[in-house]
């Protein structure tokens, strides 16, 4: 069944930036690269750092912690430490509003 | 400054260190103001004549290095005595890296003499790069492995002359934002060794790095980057040693070794830093499919240590092996340690850690065993033995392991004790004193370490492990 709660207004996430939102309990991020949207879990697979303080660099952000990186449309681990990839969500926009698909 | 201005650093610790002397500075051609601003990064990037990119390397890594708190862990006591007001990030000694040891200027030259530098290359090795301060003085390569194309040279060189190499992979083990140290080694870099070794070509006898840190207060803050392509092996060695300051300097290196498919890459270091030396020191390896990573890892001096060579095991059959061994004498404390990370499958590894403490020393054992899940038929086998020699002295282990995968093999085991009264005595009842009896004890303690170093590093090891057991006892 289609989510009936958006998890964020497309407004509020410019291109190159970044918000953290709750979603059933879990904390996601999503992210606005060059206009398309993606979703990924607020967790750094290496040591469980919050990624919503990280820098958004194109497609990769950063974790502030230890400076792991990850490419937020696929959710591949792109430097060590960290190894594996963070969760995806995949997202469906409407209007002005962003769901999970 | 002038020469000779050596005040002891305290009791006991200027016995027998005999790398303790200084040099006069009234030659230098540059040495930064105390502390670390925007300017002083800018200063040293536009001095080296770098890039855009690695300026922009270093302003960020800059600002990464501000707002990282102190670690929260470790010896905290120590690290606040750290003031990062109070030291020169960068110190020019010479003008450039000579290739030929007559153009070393004689002061220099003359320390490295005396360290014995320019006598172990003519003995044994491959090629010599001598850093001093913060920049690298001397530097030789034999001229075959030049002709196969093995490229050893100082960071600041490689810079320049192989930037695509550089840029591809410098930072991309260690992120700069690794940890508080690596964010800084990062913006103030200056030295350190690059080394790329093409496909199938085999360096037989050891590369070596020498650094040395001649400045009271001073950072000596090296990069290190290896490279060993496919089915490529080479073995480099470094040593490190500072004069006797009655105030601290800084050493923060930062180590990164790319071992690709079928290579092998060991790398030595043997640390004896004067007493009031922190050295905080990222080291870190990824191996790849087949590959091999050995970390040989010796630590004698500094006041404070904490250093844990890392090994990424990140191809399938891809092995790693750490050996430590640490000493800790009077006012020091070692907190060393090994971390491997299984990522790939029918990987192993073998953790060997010993270290002896004594005169109030303290060592720590820091470890991290991880096994990712998927890494099926991994294999790691840790050992850590501490020898305690006295009341006063302590020692304490930490090793984590965390195994996610089923079917992997883990083995674990240490140990803590004291020097063996029956041990003694039988030696002493053969007629050698109590303080040889120590000393060959605590040799023999070690020598699953010594046994793996070069024959000149082993006699230097032995030598200085029975000079810190003498006056121990009686």
């Amino acid at each position: 069944m289609p989510e009936s709660t958006p998890l964020a207004r497309a407004s509020d996430v410019p291109s190159g930036t970044t918000r953290r939102v709750e979603h059933d309990g879990e904390a996601l991020l999503v992210c606005n690269v060059g206009g398309a949207f993606y979703a990924i879990e607020d967790q750094c697979t290496h040591d469980g750092g919050e990624l919503d303080q990280g820098e958004l660099d194109g497609c990769r952000i950063m974790c502030p912690r230890h400076g792991a990186y990850f490419d937020v449309t696929t959710g591949a681990a792109l430097t060590l430490p960290a190894i594996m990839p963070v969760r995806t969500y995949p997202l469906r926009i409407e209007g002005d509003e962003i769901f999970l698909a | 400054m002038k020469a000779g201005t050596v005040a002891p650093a305290g009791p006991d610790l200027d016995q027998d260190y005999r790398h303790g002397f200084h040099d006069s500075e009234d030659a230098y051609r540059f040495k930064s103001a105390k502390g670390l601003n925007r300017e002083i990064v800018e200063r040293i990037s536009s001095m080296k004549n770098e890039p855009e990119w690695m300026l922009n390397f270093r302003l960020k890594a800059y600002e990464t290095f501000r707002s990282k708190p102190m670690p929260e862990w470790g010896d905290k006591a120590l690290l606040e005595e750290i003031n990062f007001d109070d030291i020169h990030y960068f110190v020019k000694a010479g003008d450039r890296a000579e290739i030929s040891w007559d153009d070393v200027p004689a002061d220099i030259k003359k320390t490295f003499d005396r360290l014995g530098i320019p006598e172990a290359e003519r003995k044994f090795l491959s090629g010599v790069s001598a850093q001093y301060e913060s920049e690298v003085v001397y530097h030789s390569v034999r001229e075959d492995l030049a002709k196969d194309g093995v490229i050893f040279c100082d960071m600041d060189t490689a810079l320049r002359e192989h930037p695509e190499i550089v840029e591809k992979y410098l930072a991309t083990v260690i992120p700069v934002a690794d940890n508080k140290f690596a964010a800084l080694n990062s913006s103030v870099w200056s030295g350190g060794s690059f080394v790329y070794v093409p496909p199938g070509v085999e360096v037989k006898s050891p590369l070596q790095a020498y650094f040395r840190i001649n400045t009271e207060n001073m950072g000596q803050f090296e990069r290190t980057l290896i490279i060993a392509d496919k089915g490529s092996k080479v073995h480099y060695i470094e040593g490190c040693t500072a004069p006797q300051f009655s105030t601290a300097s800084l050493h923060s290196a930062v180590v990164e070794l790319i071992a690709m498919e079928g290579s092998s890459i060991r790398y030595t270091t043997i640390q004896n830093w004067y007493r009031n030396i922190f050295n905080l020191v990222t080291k870190r390896a990824v191996a790849h499919k087949n590959a091999t990573v050995e970390w040989v890892d010796g630590n004698i001096g500094s006041r404070l240590t904490m250093k844990y060579p890392a090994i990424y095991l990140m191809g399938e059959g891809a092995r790693g092996e750490i050996l430590s061994m640490a000493f800790a004498g009077e006012g020091q404390h070692q907190d060393a340690g090994a971390k491997v990370i299984h990522a790939a499958p029918h990987t192993t590894s073998v953790v060997t850690n010993k270290s002896v403490s004594a005169h109030g020393g303290k060592t720590t054992y820091r470890g991290l065993v991880e096994i990712f899940p998927g890494a099926v038929g991994a294999k790691t086998r840790v050992k850590c033995d501490a020898l305690i020699m006295d009341e006063r002295s302590s020692s304490d282990t930490k090793p984590t392991m965390k195994i996610d995968e089923q079917k992997a093999t883990v083995e674990h085991e240490a140990s803590v004790s004291k020097i063996g009264e029956e041990q003694l005595f039988y030696a002493m009842s053969r007629g050698l004193s109590e303080a040889d009896a120590t000393a060959m004890i605590v040799n023999g303690f070690f020598d699953f370490f010594v046994k793996e170093l070069p024959m000149e590093y082993a006699v230097e090891l032995n030598r200085l492990v029975k000079m810190e057991m003498e006056g121990s006892v009686g």
